[in-house]
């Protein structure tokens, strides 16, 4: 009795978000264009519209237009309403209730319930489905969710349930403060039960696709073009402008620009070196905004040469590398040179002071030249030589020689370059069958331990193979803390000591958006945009 | 004629056989599989995913499961990047598109190539002698890939004219520029071909036996000299066909087609077997079809080529 009465107080509200209706914020007296279709470029087509399945970029963007998750995130990157109002959290973060919308449908005119949530986080997990993001629910530590993905447990054993239409309870595994921040993600977005099993695999084409998002597909050619319209069952569809949304498949980045000048794209990529012309040549047009993704060199200190486990040599050819000459001359893209691992715009984090962010580059280079003679290395002293792998790519090889260049003449040490195709690439870098290699990494969810999570000793990601006892320690404990601060500061200093990676920019992401168009999120990092927040004014 | 052609298409079942057990084993030697991706999956849901696709089994039963999916049931097999996708799915959508402008881009090529030829033998260096000259050293400078994002910046930059891209269902102002730019180059050499062709068959025995004997130069031109003079033309389109048909990689990457082509070039990167092995079976098959059809072509221009088939 004692313990169901704690419980029952130990249940407070943590979170009561605004109910207020998200979707496009047109200011008052605003004049809409006439034409209210939104037209845009994708490098490729998208891998899939399922929402359990998808996991590109580009296609997640899509599958958030036709689908509605617990949360949506705002233009600043916060959480916002969706199919959930709000949610009630456990005193031991262990579990927590969402309250859904009543007024939430699908496309066919069906309410949209816990249920269909249930069913789709079942899903997410089940092994037969195979989702290629099954890890991502592994990593929301719901009870019982590894043991399903690794076959060891019943999909039913997975701790989400329904206790009512319009209430979903979720109980974790372990104390996960991000939690709630990790529902925007579209994985976790429901799924309509009745249309996936009246049509198998073929349920995403148009003609038998059922969403609850602001939009719904009616037009997919493959490698060419989709379109989705307005869904007039969605919610909020009162205050949705854009009426139509289409994602051009347009391979060549020239090309796509050459179609945006012409009028016939309202956005698209800035192709790689271009971004300076352009945003001297259309101000208004040419957007750089930070981005949750870091680029760093990772060394192999698994098998890598035997120089790489002085951490002297380490230290030495991560301060020489002058990255404002990588940010500014070779990329101009907006990037942000980068001293520690995780990006500054990432939520919550404070970047830590990283004592050698503070040196000037001639500061930098005498305390490597010094750090580099003291390990009996490089100039005056053993040859040191090792391979630097990277993907075909133009910035990945001009980034490539401009850092070897740079300990070359600084340090008198000779690397060479091998490039890989990508898929080649990943296996050997995965394998450790590198010396040196180019790694990157984009949040999945706008936390700092998206990040820190890879340099875990454990973690599949991790290609260093650094092995740290301090670092597991803190970010084990970080996972039920209150503030991680502390404890990100000091990961983030260990790493900048020990530097079995040296980080080298945080990213940018550059485009070119036309300016009737507003209502982009460019201040949310991880770009997740929504085609019900956008709207196009009068010319 | 007939048991030659039943003997042509027979002998085409063990050639694709082969191929395909050669692509097969060429696609696994390569490094990187389908679902090799900068997250690795983690072991469980890795081994999921090779059981949903069959990749788990010995590579002999996935040969054998799959040259039988493609005999009895014309499957072949799902796509391993587009999930929701067969091989199927893939062609039948991109192949129209792809046959489409590769076959007006032929028609350009056949429809000015040939009388630009016949022009320049019956002018030989004369003004159209030249221009035919000017045209084939100009698709020599300016090649597709040139020529294409020059269309572009004209004919959409420039003057709004035209699309730059897309393929919108088909309709003409979108087939233009693709046609035009895939076929130019061809338009040329089918030119100096004719060119060369009709020279050759005019300064021959026999046509100077007709003009002796008064036939009008136009009869003499049409019946006796272009068909002789056309068979280094129709050599020449058959694989030239082949290849417009099956999709130029840069014509539908530029274009933004949705044809085939850009289908090849994406699946080797991904490594999706299946579409790999589907277009290479559509790509022979297509091959040796097009060559029979010349093959019989020649044979109804030539009757000595005709009596050797027998």
């Amino acid at each position: 009795m004692m313990k169901k009465t704690t419980f029952a107080l130990a249940l407070t509200l943590t979170t009561a978000l605004s109910t207020q209706a998200f979707a496009a914020d047109v200011p008052a007296g605003t004049q809409l264009a006439d034409d209210q279709t939104y037209t845009y470029r994708l490098l490729d087509e998208s891998s899939s519209f399922d929402p359990q399945l998808v996991e590109d970029t580009d296609g997640s963007g899509i599958v958030r237009d036709l689908f509605e998750g617990l949360y949506n995130q705002d233009g600043n990157g916060k959480l916002a309403p969706g199919v959930a109002l709000s949610h009630t959290v456990s005193a031991d973060n262990m579990t927590y209730t969402f309250t859904l919308r009543n007024d939430a449908k699908w496309s066919d005119g069906n309410p949209v319930t816990a249920h269909d949530f249930v069913y789709a986080w079942k899903r997410a997990v089940t092994p037969e489905l195979a989702s290629p993001y099954a890890w991502y629910m592994e990593l929301m530590s719901i009870k019982n969710g590894a043991e399903i993905i690794a076959g060891n447990a019943q999909p039913e054993d997975l701790g989400v349930s329904a206790s009512d239409d319009y209430t979903l309870v979720v109980e974790l595994s372990q104390p996960l403060p991000y939690f709630a921040d990790m529902v925007a993600h579209s994985t976790t977005f429901p799924a309509p039960k009745w249309a996936i099993e009246a049509h198998g695999d073929k349920w995403t084409l148009p003609e038998n696709i059922v969403g609850n998002g602001a939009y719904k597909l009616t037009e997919h050619v493959l490698k060419e073009r989709s379109t989705r319209v307005r869904n007039e069952m969605y919610w909020n569809n009162e205050n949705t402008v854009l009426d139509t949304v289409v994602a051009l498949v347009i391979g060549d980045e020239n090309q796509a620009l050459t179609r945006y000048r012409a009028g016939e794209l309202d956005k698209t990529d800035t192709p790689a070196g271009q971004y300076p012309t352009l945003k001297a040549e259309l101000p208004d047009e040419a957007i750089a905004v930070p981005r949750l993704c870091n680029y760093y060199f990772s060394f192999n200190l698994a098998s890598g040469p035997e120089a790489f486990q002085d951490v002297r040599v380490r230290q030495a050819l991560a301060l020489a590398v002058d990255r404002n000459v990588i940010v500014d001359q070779v990329l101009q893209g907006g990037q942000f040179p980068a001293y520690n691992f995780t990006p500054a715009a990432t939520a919550g984090f404070e970047s830590p002071e990283i004592a050698y962010a503070g040196m000037s580059q001639s500061e930098r280079d005498a305390k490597a030249m010094e750090l580099m003679a003291e390990a009996g290395y490089g100039k005056g002293g053993e040859p040191l030589s090792f391979t630097y792998l990277y993907n075909t790519s133009e910035s990945h090889q001009q980034v490539a020689i401009v850092a070897t260049q740079m300990w070359k003449q600084k340090l008198g040490v000779d690397v060479s370059l091998e490039n890989q195709e990508w898929k080649v690439f990943l296996e050997n870098r995965g394998a450790q069958n590198f010396e040196m290699a180019r790694g990157a990494w984009c949040g999945d969810y706008n936390e700092a331990s998206t990040f820190l999570d890879l340099l875990q000793s454990d973690s599949g990601y991790n290609d260093a193979k650094d092995n740290n006892a301090r670092v597991d320690e803190l970010l084990a404990e970080a996972k039920s803390s209150s503030d991680t601060t502390p404890l990100y500061t000091e990961v983030e200093q260990i790493l900048a000591d020990e530097m079995p990676v040296i980080p080298i920019y945080h990213y940018s992401a550059n485009m070119m958006l036309k300016a009737d168009v507003k209502g982009w999120p460019v201040n949310n990092v991880q770009q997740k945009y929504y085609s019900k927040d956008m709207y196009k004014v009068a010319k | 004629m007939l048991s030659y052609t039943l003997r042509r298409l027979i002998a085409v079942v063990p050639i694709v056989l082969i191929l395909i057990v050669i692509c097969f084993f060429l696609m696994r030697l390569a490094p990187g599989g389908p679902f090799t991706s900068e997250r690795p999956l983690p072991p469980a849901v890795m081994k999921n995913v090779l059981e949903r696709y069959g990749l788990d089994e010995p590579l002999y039963v996935q040969l054998w499961t799959y040259i039988k999916n493609i005999v009895f049931y014309f499957d072949f097999g799902p796509s391993f990047s587009q999930k929701d996708r067969t091989v199927n799915d893939l062609i039948s959508q991109g192949f129209p598109v792809t046959l489409t402008y590769g076959f007006f881009s032929a028609v350009f090529v056949l429809v000015l190539g040939i009388p630009l030829g016949v022009v320049a033998a019956l002018r030989h260096n004369s003004f159209w002698d030249y221009v035919m000259t000017g045209l084939a050293i100009f698709s020599q400078i300016f090649p597709n890939f040139v020529l294409a994002p020059l269309m572009v910046l004209l004919f959409t930059l420039a003057w709004g004219l035209l699309p730059g891209g897309g393929w919108n269902g088909g309709q003409w102002q979108y087939v233009i520029m693709p046609a035009v730019a895939l076929g130019t180059s061809y338009m040329a050499s089918v030119a100096r071909l004719t060119r060369g062709g009709l020279l050759e068959t005019l300064s021959a025995p026999y046509i100077r036996t007709a003009r002796a004997k008064g036939l009008p130069e136009r009869t003499i031109l049409i019946r006796h000299a272009l068909k002789p003079a056309l068979l280094p033309v129709i050599s020449y389109m058959g694989p030239v066909f082949v290849y417009m048909i099956t999709g130029s990689v840069f014509i539908d990457i530029f274009f933004s087609t949705g044809g085939i082509g850009q289908n090849f070039i994406d699946a080797a990167y991904t490594r999706d077997y299946s579409v790999i092995l589907g277009l290479a079976i559509l790509y022979s098959v297509l091959t040796f079809a097009l060559t029979l059809i010349v093959d019989l072509i020649y044979a109804w221009i030539d009757p000595k080529v005709r009596s050797g088939l027998k």
